[in-house]
């Protein structure tokens, strides 16, 4: 070994060492959001965040099927019970109490404050007049015993005017006090997880503790559990892409060792053979730590099996030596092949690398590092850790069998032209468009899980939020009282049937200016009181019944003004925070719109709110956009690779027929490729 | 509660005259009409609050109370649904009954008697028949704790099977009286 290789073999080591410390101290992350884009437009940011982290990202939708009625509703109450008593989950709903307690509490100490009803007309006698009436026949009917608890406190109905503000939701059917599909068939719950829906592995957290909660709570063995939403999606995803990753890593890896050993049958030369890519892996992932600042699982998972061609370098350089010639004579030979071997892979990664995609960046880092640096060990490594008398003794056994078979190969060349032609024919005269552009179908969730997702939907009729107006402010306040300006054109725009209903977070919490102006519309005791004894007039109300409304007029008048301080505790507050979000820029207010049928008469509706921009989005348009400009920009990068690759196919080749010798059974390949997939469609 | 069309069971001998039997003479009224009185009495209330209006029972679960005095009102009760109606203030509402417990006890006790549907009745209510088949009280006593804690009785008396008074006891003192009349019209 002379001094060169000794100092290749030191610097290797020196590297790989470097190398496990870096990775040592890596950040491994799993959050899928990785492959979304990085620079996206404000409506696309607002799609990626509702992605990762929005409400409808938190929602697991649980169905208990495969057993009698009261089995299934038994299951059903000690699962929620379960659930609602462990910190991972905000919110769990089974219908047993669709309003909890405190929610229904905070609304009604104070709905002077909340309700849209409030302003000076509200309070007068001839307003008063036609409410006591209105209540009066309500009294009559079935519900009047529901409503004389209240009447005495809350005359005007200021309650029921806040609890319809969150109704003309599709609702769940009922069967004895828990949520069923229609059919009868399913008990239904829906939990929020406290995690966001990025965060995968706090999402495996929250599932398997559904999981241990449903063990407990079933009683009989026959009752099943099934389960969908964002989250859970995420977690089979990873799993099986995990999966995927890891079967063909071992798999490839297996049979590569078992080839390098029947035909070398020389642990030695195996351990060889796989020096440069393992030190490549290692490579990439340090190269993509620092790069990155942490790497993602997937990265891993597929990284390797895109540097895999590293293993060739090694074994091009076995091929190639010659007995009684020392390594290093055969490397320098081989060399320039070898360089624009690596050279032309980096084209085509670095398409990667520009994607605007982290994770595919990643990717694109972390076979580029990789690659480079198993040419480099297998440059100047292994020579100098090679035998000196390498014979590649095996490539001879195998060539007897190996060399007439290719000599048949040329029979086949004109089925293969005919195979060729018939496909760039065939994709020549496509009518339909060669790209996919349903996002769907990039999605790696079985077919049987996306029909459940949809069952469980309906019949939860559970929000699937894609029509949103988003406003954005300075500070919170003025977001408030946009929300509220716009929530008067949405109001509209549900009379005049071009929207179903929404949710505003100034439902839960007006702006301080609303609720002044509601505190200043209250009338004085003496006033109501006078206003009262006139609308009472001829009515068979009790004189003194309504006492305890003057007093909650009266305390309304003076309580101090809410903030979100004041929802501290209730579901109203994980509501409203995940409506009203402070951002570094200022203040975002979304309102989800439900069962949207005309968004250009809304929008003009809606028209221009003063101290805020506003946006009305359709987010699944915003998707498809997103993929579609993902679309061009991966492929304008992928012409962009290719067009290197052939620049540097000339320019080392120096011959338009070897570059064509070169380029056209991939060509050929690539034809035949898209035309089999296309057919299969 | 209404009908005097159909008097089929009229002649049956007095001897052990029972639930069941009551409930079976009931079954079979396929659909009935009728006028009814409703005076309630209410705490908040100086004076009792008087209604009138119309009923029609269609078998096996639909009911129709169409008050029309003093103001009009119509309640209709389906399968499990009970859809309020208020034409003049246009005002139109549908409950679920399965969200509503007390409603649904309230209005189920009326139709499941009037159905001879015994199940559903024994499942809200425990019954005591009092008098006899000339002269009869059904006595039905909430099940639910959380029913009871709001409706104390429900008394429907009847002679054969025609239902003439409905009473409703509310466990804060409330009480309401329904009258019906037949009318074939």
């Amino acid at each position: 070994m002379n001094a060169q290789p000794r100092v290749a073999v030191y610097a290797w080591l020196f590297l790989i060492i470097v190398c496990i410390w870096i990775i040592g101290h890596t950040r491994f992350e799993a959050d899928l959001s990785a492959f979304l884009p990085r620079s996206p437009t404000p409506a696309q940011q607002i799609l990626v965040e509702q992605l990762r982290e929005g409400v409808v990202s938190r929602l697991i939708l649980i169905g208990l099927e495969g057993d009698k009625t009261e089995a299934l509703v038994d299951a059903s109450k000690r699962l929620a019970a379960h659930l609602r008593s462990h910190r991972d989950f905000l919110f769990v709903n089974n219908g047993e109490d669709a309003a909890p307690e405190k929610d229904r509490d905070f609304l009604w100490r104070n709905r002077y404050l909340l309700s849209p009803a409030v302003n000076r007309e509200h309070f007068s006698a001839q307003a008063l007049r036609a409410a006591l009436e209105d209540n009066l026949q309500m009294l009559g009917s079935p519900v009047g015993m529901l409503l004389r608890r209240v009447l005495p406190a809350d005359p005007t109905g200021e309650l029921l005017h806040l609890i319809e503000q969150f109704e003309g939701q599709t609702k769940p059917a009922v069967r004895d006090g828990v949520w069923f599909s229609r059919d009868g068939n399913r008990a239904l719950l829906m939990v929020q997880t406290r995690a966001a829906g990025y965060d995968i592995d706090a999402q495996e957290q929250a599932q398997t503790a559904i999981r241990a909660a449903f063990a407990e709570a079933s009683r009989t063995s026959s009752t099943r559990l099934v389960m969908s939403g964002p989250g859970v999606f995420s977690v089979d995803s990873r799993a099986s892409i995990k999966n995927d990753a890891w079967r063909f890593s071992v798999l490839a890896t297996g049979l590569i060792s078992a080839m390098l050993l029947l035909l070398y049958r020389s642990p030695r030369v195996l351990v060889l053979g796989l020096l440069p890519v393992v030190s490549g892996a290692l490579a990439g992932v340090a190269a993509v730590s620092l790069g990155f600042g942490s790497v993602h699982g997937i990265t891993l998972g597929f990284g390797v099996t895109l540097i895999g061609e590293g293993v060739d370098y090694a074994i091009y350089l076995f091929t190639q030596s010659e007995p009684g010639r020392p390594p290093h004579e055969t490397l320098e030979r081989i060399w320039p092949t070898l360089r624009l071997g690596v050279l032309t892979s980096i084209c085509g990664f670095a398409a990667m690398l520009f994607s605007g995609f982290p994770g595919l960046a990643q990717l694109g880092l972390f076979s580029i590092a990789g690659l480079i640096v198993a040419v480099s060990v297998t440059r100047f490594v292994l020579p100098g850790l090679m035998p000196q008398n390498f014979a590649p003794v095996g490539v001879r056994t195998l060539a007897r069998y190996a060399i007439p078979a290719v000599g048949l190969a040329s029979r086949l060349r004109y089925p293969m032209l005919a195979a060729v032609a018939l496909s760039a024919a065939f994709l020549l005269f496509h009518r339909e468009p060669l790209w996919s552009d349903n996002l769907a179908s990039l999605s790696p969730i079985a077919q049987a899980q996306q029909v459940l997702d949809q069952q469980l939907r309906a019949d939860l009729g559970a929000p699937d939020i894609r029509f949103l107006a988003v406003i954005h402010s300075a500070t919170k306040e003025d977001a408030l009282l946009a929300s509220e300006k716009v929530a008067i054109g949405l109001k509209r725009s549900v009379e005049e049937n071009r929207l179903k209903g929404f949710d505003a977070p100034t439902a839960i919490l007006p702006s301080l200016d609303t609720q002044r102006a509601r505190q200043t519309a209250l009338p004085v005791p003496d006033a109501l009181r006078k206003n009262l004894r006139e609308a009472l007039e001829g009515l068979p109300y009790r004189s003194d019944v309504f006492e305890p409304f003057i007093k909650s007029v009266t305390e309304a008048q003076n309580a101090p003004l809410l903030d979100r301080e004041s929802l501290q505790g209730t579901g109203l507050a994980i509501k409203f925070d995940s409506l009203v979000v402070g951002r570094e820029s200022g203040w975002m207010s979304m309102v989800p719109l439900r069962g949207v049928s005309d968004l250009d008469g809304i929008v003009r509706n809606i028209g221009q709110p003063p101290a805020a921009q506003l946006m009305v989005l359709d987010l699944k348009r915003e998707a498809d956009d997103l993929y579609l400009s993902y679309r061009d920009r991966a492929l304008f990068y992928a012409l962009l690779g290719a067009v290197g690759i052939v620049a540097l196919l000339i320019a080392s080749l120096r011959s338009i027929k070897r570059v064509y010798d070169v380029l056209a059974p991939l060509v050929a390949a690539v034809i035949v490729t898209i035309a089999v997939i296309v057919l299969l469609e | 509660m209404f009908f005097a069309m159909l008097t089929m069971a009229a002649d049956t001998p007095a001897a052990g005259w029972n639930v069941e039997q009551l409930i079976q003479s009931m079954a079979a009224v396929k659909s009935a009409k009728g006028k009814f009185v409703e005076r309630k009495q209410m705490a908040i209330l100086n004076a009792p609050l008087e209604t009138t209006g119309t009923l029609a029972y269609t078998a096996p679960g639909r009911l129709e109370k169409h008050t029309l005095q003093p103001k009009p009102e119509s309640l209709i009760l389906d399968q499990d649904r009970l859809l309020i109606e208020n034409r003049d203030k246009k005002f139109r509402r549908t409950l679920n009954l399965q969200e509503y417990p007390l409603v649904w006890a309230l209005v189920e006790g009326i139709r499941s008697t009037l159905a001879g549907d015994l199940r559903t009745l024994s499942r809200f209510y425990r019954l005591s028949l009092e008098g006899s088949e000339s002269g009869w009280s059904l006595v039905l006593t909430p099940v639910e704790p959380k029913v009871r804690e709001l409706l104390s009785e429900i008394r429907i008396s009847g002679s054969a099977n025609r239902i003439t008074t409905v009473d409703v006891y509310e466990a804060g003192g409330d009480r309401s009286t329904m009258t019906v009349v037949g009318d074939a019209s």
